[in-house]
């Protein structure tokens, strides 16, 4: 590609557009939250910076403790519950050899909506009154387990969760299903030619060629945790006092009180703080495993 | 060979159970459009008595769907088509241009945008969009996803041109194009699939988009889709029949969408 391709004059067309609105609407704005997490600000009168105050707040709020719970059960719901059912009908839809695609296009789907429909949907399937899964236990006779699911403490989180696992479960499927069809076919007839059956072929070989996609899962989970936010804000809104409450919606309830941006931008830097500290946590971890093994 | 075919069988038996899981919802949904309310309530389960469009009707007109509708297609069109704009060039200058260092830094930013969850940015973005005087207009919208859509956009593209063998291009500049002319009519031409891909990946993307259309665009006038149907499902006095309306207008047009391109959709993940 000669002289063409040392354009200055279109290099800098091409991608001065793209860089000025990565700087204005990306990177001045995560700096401006780094920089007031070290204030106390109520958004409108200069900012006070107070050092470490905001963090020593948070640590202090019960509130903001629940929401850090709260992130931590959306990580392990994820990676104790759906990883293994992710993994499972993964495992099943790569066994099957007509419909396949029928199989992964239905299964994705939910991916697609929009969280705020899918939480919109869902509160109404919850409904007391009007929503299918009360109705569903009342028509088999069992009322006694009927609930107002997004308003008890004992179930507002779990419904949640829930709803959250049945938007994502297709992305995930898709994902190890790639992987599982990237495995050498060779190496699977000779399991199948020394007699392995399909569920011991699926422990000791399928299983452990997917590792790698496995850790991607578990890291994608914790991102995905930690920025939990819409799905919350649609169907609880943080509700009961506080039960469902996850970082980030209460970064939000604080940003928009008039007093608390600072604070509010203070809990935004313990969010990315957590969320590094989560995901080396899990490299490290990982790495350790790896050393033991070989 | 009998038990290869039950096993079989059993796999598909329970495959469908997990799309049943996936369907219902969304089927009964539908299926509630069509019903008044006091049949929603009375019997859930039947089918509706009759095929009546009115609970359509109604929230088209009625709950301005419509209007929120069309604000929501403006919006996530202008936005997909000026991503798609910037995107491609950027792309192209990254994978065909010489100026690699330049080109790493690039996409070094665009990585680190990936990464950094958008709930934390939402502040300061709503600061910077009052002090921009743009807070409250369509352009609080259209600049954050424009901006959100970039990387993916630069990194899908990216990967297709380098693909394009380069031959191609020396031809062009060989009948005297320049790097616009080669751009424009010999990589755009040949990546039109691509294009149409990520163009319907981003509008996806915004026409989903809730929390900065619920805190950015508070105006009724310009109000999103996906808010207007928090703001109808949080009103106790709801009519369940023309919220499930609501809902499926919402739902509609990323059910198309989804269907005509599944296998690229579904492609681009593995990416």
């Amino acid at each position: 590609m000669n002289k063409i391709g040392r354009n200055p004059f279109a290099y800098a067309l091409f991608t001065i557009p793209t860089l000025l609105l990565f700087v204005i609407f990306f990177l001045y704005p995560m700096i401006m939250s780094l920089r007031y997490g070290f204030t106390e600000w109520n958004g409108v009168s200069p900012a006070r910076f107070n050092g470490l105050d905001n963090f020593v707040t948070a640590v202090q709020d019960k509130y903001f403790w629940m929401a850090v719970r709260n992130n931590l059960y959306f990580i392990g719901f994820s990676v104790g519950l759906q990883i293994p059912f992710i993994l499972g009908l993964a495992l099943l839809v790569s066994k099957v050899r007509r419909w396949t695609s029928f199989y992964k296009t239905m299964i994705f789907l939910p991916t697609v909506l929009s969280t705020a429909v899918v939480g919109v949907l869902w509160g109404f399937i919850y409904h007391p009154q009007a929503g299918l899964l009360n109705q569903a236990l009342e028509a088999v006779g069992l009322m006694t387990w009927q609930h107002v699911w997004l308003a008890e403490e004992a179930t507002a989180m779990l419904s949640v969760l829930v709803t959250n696992a049945w938007q994502w479960i297709g992305f995930y499927v898709v994902l190890v299903l790639s992987a599982i069809y990237a495995i050498p076919k060779n190496i699977l007839e000779a399991a199948e030619l020394d007699g392995a059956t399909s569920l011991r072929e699926a422990w000791s070989i399928t299983l452990p060629l997917l590792r790698p996609v496995i850790m991607v899962m578990i890291l994608l989970s914790i991102t995905g945790a930690m920025k939990a936010l819409d799905i919350v804000f649609v169907m609880t809104g943080g509700n009961p006092y506080g039960i469902t409450e996850v970082m980030a919606t209460y970064l939000y309830k604080k940003a928009y009180r008039i007093g608390e941006y600072g604070y509010a931008n203070g809990i935004a830097v313990l969010i990315l703080l957590l969320t590094g500290m989560l995901t080396s946590l899990f490299g490290w971890f990982t790495r350790k495993q790896e050393e033991v093994r070989f | 060979m009998k038990e290869i075919r039950y096993r079989r069988v059993f796999l598909h038996a329970v495959l469908m159970l997990y799309i049943g899981i996936i369907l219902f919802p969304l089927l009964w949904v539908l299926n509630s459009s069509f019903k008044t309310n006091k049949e929603i309530i009375a019997s859930p389960w039947s089918l509706p008595e009759q095929l009546s469009f009115s609970n359509y009707w109604n929230a088209w007109t009625g709950a301005h769907v419509g209007h929120y509708f069309t604000n929501s297609l403006v919006i996530s069109v202008i936005s997909a088509v000026a991503t798609l704009l910037l995107g491609t060039a950027t792309a192209y200058a990254l994978t065909r241009m010489e100026f690699p260092r330049l080109s790493k830094f690039l996409k070094r930013i665009l990585m680190l945008a990936l990464l950094v969850p958008a709930g934390s940015l939402l502040v300061p973005l709503y600061m910077l969009l009052r002090s921009m005087y743009v807070y409250n207009t369509p352009l609080a919208l259209i600049l954050p996803y424009v901006t959100m859509g970039l990387p993916l956009t630069v990194f899908i593209f990216s990967a297709f041109l380098k693909s394009i063998p380069s031959e191609l291009e020396e031809a062009g500049i060989m009948d005297g194009l320049s790097i616009y002319g080669l751009l424009w009519r010999v990589i755009l031409p040949i990546t039109i699939p691509s294009l149409v891909t990520v163009f319907m990946l981003n509008f996806l993307n915004n026409w989903n988009e809730f929390m900065m259309a619920n805190l950015f665009l508070t105006k009724e006038k310009f109000r999103t889709l996906p808010v207007s149907m928090v703001a109808f499902y949080d009103q106790l006095n709801m009519n369940y029949g023309s919220l499930c309306a609501a809902i499926m207008f919402s739902v509609i047009p990323v059910m198309l969408i989804y269907f005509i391109l599944q296998n690229r959709i579904i492609e681009s993940i593995k990416s």
